[in-house]
């Protein structure tokens, strides 16, 4: 995913000429409301990113912040009393938000997958993984039922747990979370899908195993040349893994960019704040860890302006009254600030 | 969790569906938890017993032989207490219906064989004198003796046999009824909680309409209409107002299921609606449908015997225990009161309802996801 645009205008990074690859995925101006007795809350305001073949883009932001939500959004399965209000979601160009019912449960699965947070609770506690593999597969192609169980175990083995054919009849919770994390990941990719939305799928696990999740992760995307949509709240993972990264606060996407440009030379005050807030090896005992001041802004009362300018160390008057647009700042690099001109932000302190 | 050893020695091949049934799912691990309490295991046992007995009437108590061997061919003429037209004709053109069994049998041919049930005795008639070498004619009322072990009713049938008879129609209506019961508890209450929003509500409000209407009123109200009432009404009438308590449960469950997230990452893999709704959320809201289903099984056990004992049970030959009840209880208050044809009953009624509840008590106790994983 990138800002587009010409190299040296401000255009909008909404523009969808792409110096580098093939675009798979693109969401524009998607907005998602959750009609409420105490009113709409805007859960996703206006995002907008791609996702190019093949790569990997991180999706950040704190809990609350609508990262999950515009992941439900791209299948087109917003929980109620949610309802995606605005927007497209284009996957090889094609709008899924227009598609029915029917269409979509063709495309959910077999061209888009998603793996989940709680391996705990992912899987159907009363069937056999295996089987369970089996139906994914049965649900997109017309195979035997013995050929079905023959591409599960081989689903099975191919994200590395092993004995699979021992592992494929037993149940979820004769399983460690790791293991059934695993199972998810050969659920996901039993009909071969060209994007896999990962929302926070290693939270839950700890801290050895999410390094075998993801490493299993990126050499599955390098076999079968997906794309990934990431979503965490976890900097170090995304530092880690992502090509590409976008940065949301308060239901919109606040910067974008490469994952490592982003790092070494974050654009947006909250960016900044973030990658600060990390402890980093080598910090003196004495040194205090920073914080941003402030809370996430409670989704049905959003400041007036820039969502951000109430906790932002550097606001101007413009802040309070207008609220910035996803602008690139330069090639590659987007950022909703008014306060980045000429490519830099106004924090100028690297991390 | 024991781990399968021996399942994963297994070959590949061939064996690989047999092994899968091994492995520990849900409901091994419930049997396992239900099998610790003695009083549920004792219950289970008696409805097995009860089960039995239902099953196998004509083989205890009866006037026609289990099998017999006349000219040469054997036929089995116990299956006349099952279905009447299942006696074979060549026994009826014999004449076997005007004359009881033991005699025909030797009259027709001295060297037939015939093997009889536990007890000659028969739940519609009364046994006759000479019918059994040796055996006189049953008088009745009689209070228990050696060959009534439960006594006689007035018309001189033996109560044992009528009792082992009518275990069959107990449990039947337990069963049909609450077959029917599930059924539409079970679409009810899954389509108001899978959808939620207004078809909640208007089914919500179904769901609480028959709870409201006492249902003894409405099934004297259904049976007053028909003019032949059968069991079959019964059954019918018990099953189309006893839903609501499993309806209640399927919607709860159904309700919480849809916020799960193994129905989220089914729904995010393709799986269609109706495929969510039945292979992934039903078998999930399984158990505490079926332990409403058990009460209920005992309900309506306890509803039949009801109207029976007030005369409205449908044919009133049918030997239930509801209307041996009804048969004695106009002597209670006499100066002969006929006990045997309270106390026995009573406790046939007793005894099934109390052990189906044991049953649905354990088997809650067992399934309930909030005790899965302790050790009790």
């Amino acid at each position: 995913m990138s800002g587009s645009g010409d190299a040296g205008g401000r255009a909008t990074a909404s523009g969808t000429v792409t110096a580098r690859g093939e675009i798979l995925l693109e969401v524009r101006d998607l907005h998602v409301h959750f009609f409420t007795e105490s009113g709409a809350v805007r859960a996703v305001d206006g995002v907008t990113f791609q996702v190019e073949r093949g790569r990997t883009l991180g999706l950040v932001g704190e809990s609350g912040c609508g990262k999950s939500v515009t992941a439900l959004s791209i299948l087109g399965l917003v929980p109620r009393p949610g309802r995606i209000v605005g927007g497209s979601v284009k996957l090889e160009g094609r709008d899924l938000l227009a598609l029915g019912e029917r269409e979509m449960r063709g495309v959910r699965g077999s061209r888009i997958a998603m793996i989940f947070q709680e391996p705990m609770t992912s899987l159907n506690p009363v069937y056999a993984v295996g089987s369970q593999i089996s139906e994914a597969i049965r649900a997109h192609r017309r195979v035997s039922k013995g050929e079905a169980r023959d591409r599960a175990i081989d689903l099975l083995r191919r994200v590395k747990i092993p004995v699979p054919e021992r592992r494929a009849r037993e149940y979820p919770h004769q399983m460690s979370g790791g293991m059934r994390q695993r199972v998810m990941i050969a659920m996901a990719l039993a009909a071969s899908p060209s994007l896999l939305i990962a929302d926070e799928p290693t939270t839950a696990l700890d801290v050895t195993i999410q390094a075998q999740i993801m490493d299993l992760l990126q050499e599955l995307q390098a076999e079968l040349g997906m794309s990934i949509l990431l979503i965490t709240h976890n900097l170090a993972l995304v530092a880690e893994v992502a090509d590409d990264i976008a940065v949301m606060y308060a239901s919109k996407i606040v910067e974008q960019g490469p994952a490592r440009e982003v790092f070494t030379s974050p654009l947006h005050p909250y960016t900044h704040g973030l990658l600060h807030s990390i402890p980093r090896p080598g910090m003196s005992r004495k040194e205090k860890l920073r914080v941003i001041p402030g809370a996430v802004p409670n989704p049905l009362a959003f400041p007036s302006g820039c969502k951000f300018h109430p906790r932002c160390p550097a606001r101007e008057g413009l802040c309070e009254s207008s609220e910035p647009e996803l602008l690139e700042a330069r090639p590659g690099r987007a950022a909703a600030c008014h306060l980045v001109r000429d490519g830099v932000g106004p924090l100028k302190e690297t991390p | 969790m024991k781990s399968q050893g021996a399942g994963a020695a297994a070959p590949r091949t061939g064996n690989q569906r047999k092994s899968a049934g091994r492995a520990a799912g849900y409901w091994s691990e419930v049997w396992r938890r239900y099998r610790k309490s003695r009083l549920g295991v004792l219950a289970l046992l008696m409805v097995v017993f009860l089960g039995l007995v239902a099953a196998g009437a004509p083989f205890i108590a009866g006037t026609r032989p289990i099998a017999c061997r006349y000219q040469g061919n054997w036929y089995f003429p116990c299956l006349y207490y099952y279905n009447q037209r299942w006696e074979n004709p060549v026994l009826i053109r014999e004449g076997f219906r005007r004359s009881p069994y033991p005699q025909r049998l030797r009259e027709k041919d001295p060297r037939s064989i015939a093997i009889w049930p536990l007890f000659y005795a028969d739940p519609y008639r009364r046994v006759e004198e000479g019918e059994w070498p040796g055996r006189p004619r049953d008088t009745g009322p009689s209070p228990p003796r050696l060959r009534n072990p439960f006594g006689t009713d007035d018309l001189g049938r033996d109560v044992l046999a009528r009792m082992v008879h009518g275990t069959s129609i107990a449990l039947l209506v337990g069963f049909v009824a609450m077959g029917i019961a599930a059924l539409i508890g079970l679409v009810v209450g899954g389509l108001a909680g899978y959808f939620g929003g207004w078809v909640d509500v208007v089914l919500s409000r179904l769901i609480e309409l028959v709870m409201a209407v006492p249902p003894i009123i409405l099934i004297l109200a259904l049976i007053a209409i028909l003019e032949r009432p059968t069991i079959w009404h019964t059954m019918a009438v018990i099953g189309c107002t006893r839903w609501e308590s499993i309806a209640r449960y399927a919607r709860g469950e159904f309700l919480r299921l849809k916020e799960t997230e193994f129905i989220t990452a089914a729904r995010a893999l393709g799986a269609s609606a109706p495929r969510i709704m039945f292979r992934h959320m039903l078998p999930n809201a399984l158990a505490p449908v079926v332990v409403a289903l058990t009460f209920g099984i005992a309900g309506a056990i306890l509803i039949e015997s009801g109207l029976s004992f007030l005369g409205l049970g449908g044919d009133p030959s049918a030997p239930s225990w509801g209307r041996i009840l009804n048969e004695g209880f106009p002597s209670l208050g006499g100066d002969s009161p006929q006990w045997w044809l309270i106390l026995f009953p009573g406790l046939g009624i007793f005894t099934a309802v109390l052990v189906y509840n044991l049953v649905g008590d354990t088997f809650q106790e067992a399934s309930d996801p909030r005790l899965r994983g302790s050790s009790r």
